[in-house]
């Protein structure tokens, strides 16, 4: 049975590889390989003039980390530390709003997530330093990621996925200060920052804060790929013969 | 509705922005020309699982990086000879697709070399052992130029005329292009291009267009993706019935 094809949002920065240093579409390979593992075919979605017609392919949608999002989309003024890529939410945004509009099954990894709450109306802290008074969500020193525990509440799409309680890893300096028109379905029960969001009106619209691709839990990923899947297949069956053979 | 033009992927370590690690990644120019010839780019990270992803495509790049492992064309690897034997499993799999569902593909440095051998050809495994000069690669990451002749009434002859001055960056080339034809060669006599005369378009270029901002051969690309592509639409009714469509 062929894969579901599943679209990841990338990074657009300089970057050095190799002998190379050169502006280039880049991603993280965990979040291909959290992809491949659950069944998926991952194709890297850069960021390009704002038009959704990529989408027609696409079984699925992640919207993956990087950057802050512009607050001027909220309506705010920068944060000193807030590090904006405009081009990305410009691009992003369109995507995410047709996404939503196709109900394509989709997932929003930390900036993923935000910006899905940004485009449902929300609005982040852009320094949780700032509201929380502590620097666990992305230490300052000693590993990359935090670590802490995010409760997830019984009946929603989230919880069947995760259950009550999960470990999450944690690397974001910015959060979910308003929802929007999103549900709240995960809480991290230290400092009660929302974690999780989703819209259940949709057959698979979550966004988690943390990193699930830099783990070993591919929970999230499995639940994407297989609502991808039952869409492929309900696609195909409208077709009357699946996808006709180029 | 661009056609959706796929882009292989390097897989390197890299760092950009705050991030670092194994990477999926293209150099930006590649979305670019694309974009700007009117495709719609997407970056196919290597895969081993399937050529699903063939479905969505109406044209394929095959972009430029490390050197094919020599055993896929039967000799033993030189000592210069550097291999990421990740990517030439799954490009040589979505070549053999591409061929098979005739879509359009251009072949970019190592992604000619990789049409070669995928029609039966050989590499060179370091020119300078054969020429005794360095102006394809005069040094890590320094492109050279160089002048390249197209045979006459060739594709490649439409594309670029009868003769141009290209940018390089190779330590491998065409030893035989098995079957397909070398139809453009330096002036040292290297080939720098190759074509197969009986499909609508499969070329490959030991330079880099992408580099060099040369929208011309990507142009065409797109342009031959545009006509299969409703051509397929004919045939495959099945995207014209995806809620995205339109």
């Amino acid at each position: 049975m062929s894969r579901p094809v599943i679209g990841l949002t990338t990074y657009a920065e300089e970057a050095r590889f190799g002998l190379q240093d050169t502006f280039a579409a880049v991603l993280p390979f965990s979040y291909v390989q959290a992809v491949h593992t659950s069944g998926g075919r991952a194709v890297l979605i850069a960021p390009d003039e704002p038009d959704d017609d990529v989408l027609d392919g696409l079984d699925g949608i992640m919207f993956t980390g990087g950057s802050d999002v512009d607050p001027a989309l909220y309506g705010e003024q920068p944060h000193p530390t807030t590090k904006v890529k405009p081009e990305r939410d410009a691009a992003e945004i369109v995507l995410l709003r047709a996404a939503l509009a196709a109900d394509l099954p989709i997932l929003g990894i930390c900036r993923g997530m935000q910006l899905m709450v940004v485009a449902y109306g929300g609005r982040l802290h852009q320094h949780l330093p700032d509201v929380l008074g502590h620097h666990n969500h992305r230490p300052i020193s000693g590993p990359k990621f935090g670590e802490h525990a995010v409760r997830l509440r019984p009946g929603s799409h989230s919880h069947d996925v995760l259950g009550d309680l999960v470990l999450v890893n944690s690397f974001h300096h910015q959060g979910i200060a308003d929802p929007g028109r999103l549900t709240p379905v995960g809480w991290c029960p230290d400092d009660n920052l929302i974690e999780v969001v989703e819209d259940s009106s949709h057959t698979f619209a979550v966004g988690v804060q943390w990193h699930p691709e830099d783990t070993k839990d591919f929970r999230l990923f499995a639940a994407l790929v297989s609502a991808a899947r039952q869409r492929r297949s309900g696609t195909a069956e409208r077709a009357g013969a699946g996808r006709a053979p180029r | 509705m661009r056609p959706i033009v796929g882009i292989t992927s390097y897989v390197e370590g890299a760092r950009w922005g705050v991030w670092e690690g194994v990477a999926a990644l293209v150099p930006y120019a590649y979305v670019r020309v694309v974009s700007d010839a009117g495709g719609r780019a997407v970056v196919l990270p290597p895969d081993g699982g399937g050529i699903e992803v063939i479905d969505v495509l109406d044209a394929l790049v095959l972009a430029g990086g490390p050197d094919i492992d020599p055993r896929r064309y039967g000799a033993p690897p030189h000592p210069r000879t550097k291999n990421r034997g990740e990517r030439d499993g799954g490009e040589a799999a979505l070549v053999a697709a591409a061929l098979h569902a005739d879509l359009p593909i251009l072949g970019v440095c190592r992604g000619m070399q990789l049409l070669a051998v995928a029609y039966g050809g050989t590499l060179h495994q370091h020119v300078p052992d054969l020429i005794g000069h360095e102006k394809h690669r005069p040094g890590p990451g320094v492109y050279g130029s160089h002048g390249v002749r197209f045979a006459p009434g060739s594709r490649l002859a439409a594309i670029m005329g009868e003769e141009d001055e290209v940018n390089s960056h190779h330590h491998q080339a065409v030893a035989d292009p098995g079957a397909l034809v070398a139809t453009g060669w330096a002036d040292d006599g290297v080939i720098e291009a190759v074509e197969d005369p009986n499909r609508q378009f499969v070329v490959g270029v030991q330079w880099h267009p992408e580099e060099a901002g040369d929208l011309r051969p990507f142009a065409a690309l797109v342009r031959a993706g545009l006509t299969g592509s409703t051509e397929r639409a004919g045939m495959a009714p099945e995207r014209d019935i995806h809620p995205m469509s339109g």
